[in-house]
């Protein structure tokens, strides 16, 4: 049985005989839904009062739309269209906060784009979007059927509303994929971080407790720094995946049980709730999974490479756990480095300095991913090959200088 | 079975082994002596290939060493660990399997030296919760589960209470009844007086003296004799006559007298017998060899004695 074999099995063993292993495999999504659960109610906690101006050239709601005035939203009409450089900076439409334009065959095409200077709450969105739905069809029902307007609506195909950023009309950036991509980064580079670190005080404590010169006279200095990326980093995965398995599920879970609340038909007379729910249409229709997947563990791999060798070099140089210290500043900047670099590439999507860091193996896992949950021609997905090999060329360059390093520090006690 | 030829190794551009040239033969136990920094580790390393010598070769068995040769070797460092968090036979069925045995083949052998040790009863109990004593024969159990040819023992004895002391020493020279190859660096001088066949000084990164143990104690004799007789005193100090001086003396019991003599003028153990069977009457003879402990200091003092 090869020696790595053997190292790189006993780190696992160790990692899987630990409770903090097992501890942080199962409080980790626990957190993570629970933190989301606390962000969706207090999303909906704000309401928030809005005028809206209905453009409906076709004066198809008869400047009507609900039998009641409405609370929380305020509609006006005008009977055209209206040029969004007009809405977006006119004196007379200052007043507004949304406008949503019903072109003259809504009733065919079923679509509506609305238009928001400020982004607008789930509860918001929800409100509009039902009582938008609700009048026009009362209006289908009436114009195209004889079916009464409850009959109508279990066959009723829905209303597609698309709702775009007044900045970012054309929506060509995709935001809310950017950011699902940017999560996806960040957890690569946490996932990383924090196993690393591992990886650096697995790699002192050897040192420290001296069975790094018992192993040495039967392994090479080289071998016994690649088992630790090996056997740590499946460990890493392993964790990953079950963060995966578990998050499924827990997602699945919400959406069954307390999403319903949420998005409970009876608050909003909807029979098809799931259509409401941004996230899952996020989630289940407008973001590349596979493609994610596949990038996010190839991307995390490669990284894990990287970090993995920078910090086993770190700690063969150490000769304390409490010296791993002084690295947690350089590694978190590192991190917040890549954390930042994805937030400016969300706003500057097309900047030259954008396109760099794409390259730079220490923010590439957040802008690759960023960029392919906004979705990549052939001619865009070059430059994610070109970002991982140069992350792998890095990664396997530091990884051979690393040994090096690693067999002259190791025995410096 | 390893010949070390001019092995030469430097750090930072400090020499910390100049041309080491020794051999220890197959059976024998070798002891590497020398002050601290003297380079002992250094050299005990290169010979498990944990380092690289700057200069020089080593064979192993005649044939130049090399990786492979590492299976027959057993090491025991001066600064060793284990994995706390593993059990003592995990622990050394891992070691075993590292060394190139078959997952067999460990357990056969690990099986035998924990009965051997009498430590069955611990095999499944966590490193962090042995005593240091018992750490420590798992340490030296780990050295030759794999029943290497040549073991190679750092300070083998730092830490052992004098009972563990016993035991390991007493497993020392099982081993070399049994074939085993030993370089034994230590300290500690009276178990090189007690095991060691050949030993070699090392002082500044170079051999000060390297020979059989007897040897290199007869050639530090400083001609002292010890005498137990029973008779007059006077009488024995007048056989001396002007051939020894009597440097000490002590008497055990009324008319039984233990003395120590320096020999002058090369007289040896007969002549001083043949001097004293007239006079006393002659119990005990025999001439004082130093230990190595005194040879160690001799060759230090001398040493430091040519570079003042």
């Amino acid at each position: 049985m090869s020696n790595l074999f053997l190292l790189t099995k006993r780190e696992i063993q160790e990692r899987l005989s630990q409770r903090g292993f097992w501890y942080m495999l199962v409080l980790g999504p626990v957190v993570v839904l629970l933190l989301l659960i606390g962000l969706l109610k207090a999303a909906d906690q704000g309401k928030q009062e809005l005028n809206v101006l209905i453009a409906d050239p076709g004066q198809i709601m008869s400047h009507r739309l609900m039998a009641q005035e409405e609370q929380q939203i305020h509609y006006f009409f005008i009977d055209d269209y209206l040029e969004l450089s007009e809405f977006e900076k006119g004196k007379a439409y200052q007043e507004f906060d949304v406008l949503l334009e019903l072109n003259e065959k809504v009733l065919n095409n079923k679509k509506c784009f609305v238009f928001f200077r400020d982004q607008l709450g789930l509860d918001a969105r929800m409100q509009l979007k039902f009582q938008v739905e609700r009048r026009m069809e009362e209006l289908i029902a009436a114009q195209h059927s004889n079916l009464t307007e409850q009959a109508f609506r279990q066959i009723k195909q829905g209303f597609i509303f698309d709702f775009r950023d007044l900045q970012d009309p054309k929506n060509e950036s995709k935001e809310a994929n950017a950011w699902a991509g940017f999560i996806l980064g960040a957890f690569v580079l946490f996932f990383v971080a924090l196993y690393s670190m591992t990886i650096f005080r697995a790699t002192v404590r050897e040192k420290s407790n001296r069975i790094v010169e018992v192993l040495l006279a039967s392994v090479k200095p080289s071998q016994l720094m690649l088992s630790k990326i090996l056997g740590i980093g499946f460990i890493a995965v392993l964790q990953l995946l079950g963060w995966i398995l578990l998050l499924g599920f827990g997602f699945w879970l919400l959406q069954e049980t307390i999403f319903l609340d949420i998005f409970d038909p009876s608050n909003w007379g909807q029979d098809a709730p799931e259509r409401l729910n941004p996230l899952s249409a996020l989630v289940f229709e407008q973001l590349p999974f596979a493609s994610l997947i596949v990038h996010f563990l190839l991307f995390f791999v490669a990284s894990f490479l990287f970090y993995g060798a920078l910090f086993a070099v770190l700690g063969a140089r150490s000769s304390a756990e409490a010296d791993g210290q002084q690295f947690l500043f350089p590694l978190l900047f590192l991190v917040s480095f890549g954390l930042f670099s994805g937030i400016y590439a969300i706003y500057f999507p097309s900047s030259t300095l954008t396109e760099i860091l794409g390259f730079l193996p220490f923010s590439s896992p957040v802008l690759v991913l960023i960029a392919l949950a906004k979705g990549l021609g052939i001619a865009a997905y070059t430059n994610v090959l070109l970002s991982l090999i140069i992350l792998l060329v890095c990664a396997f360059s530091l990884l051979g200088l690393g040994a090096g390093w690693y067999r002259k520090s190791i025995l410096k006690f | 079975m390893i010949q070390i030829a001019e092995v030469s190794k430097s750090y930072n551009r400090k020499l910390v082994l100049d041309a080491v040239s020794m051999e220890v033969n197959k059976g024998h136990i070798f002891g590497l002596l020398g002050p601290n920094g003297a380079g002992k580790t250094t050299l005990i390393r290169i010979l498990n290939q944990i380092l690289y010598p700057d200069g020089g070769q080593i064979y192993f068995e005649g044939k130049l060493l090399e990786p492979v040769h590492l299976r027959q070797i057993g090491y025991l460092p001066e600064e060793r660990g284990l994995y706390k968090t593993m059990t003592v036979r995990a622990h050394l069925l891992f070691l075993a399997q590292l060394r190139g045995l078959s997952k067999t083949e460990a357990t056969k052998n690990v099986d035998h030296w924990l009965q051997h040790f009498d430590i069955q009863g611990w095999q499944l109990k966590r490193i962090s919760m042995l005593s240091k004593g018992m750490a420590q024969k798992v340490q030296f159990i780990a050295a030759l589960v794999h029943q290497p040819k040549l073991l190679i023992l750092d300070e083998p004895l730092s830490g052992f209470d004098p009972l563990n002391v016993e035991l390991i020493m007493n497993e020392i020279k099982a081993l070399k009844e049994q074939g085993t190859t030993i370089i034994l660096s230590t300290h500690n001088m009276k178990s090189v007086d007690e095991v060691c066949d050949y030993a070699a000084l090392l002082h500044n990164g170079k051999v000060l003296a390297q020979d059989a143990v007897q040897q290199l104690r007869r050639a530090h004799s400083k001609g002292l004799i010890e005498v137990r007789f029973k008779g007059n005193m006077l009488s024995f100090a007048n056989a001396l006559w002007t051939d020894f001086t009597l440097l000490s003396q002590k008497e055990l019991e009324e008319g039984f007298f233990e003395c120590t003599l320096q020999s002058r003028g090369g007289r040896k153990l007969n002549d001083l017998m043949r001097s004293l069977q007239e006079h006393v009457q002659v119990e005990h003879l025999s001439q004082i060899q130093p230990s190595m402990q005194e040879v160690f200091i001799d060759l230090i003092s001398q040493k430091a004695a040519q570079n003042v």
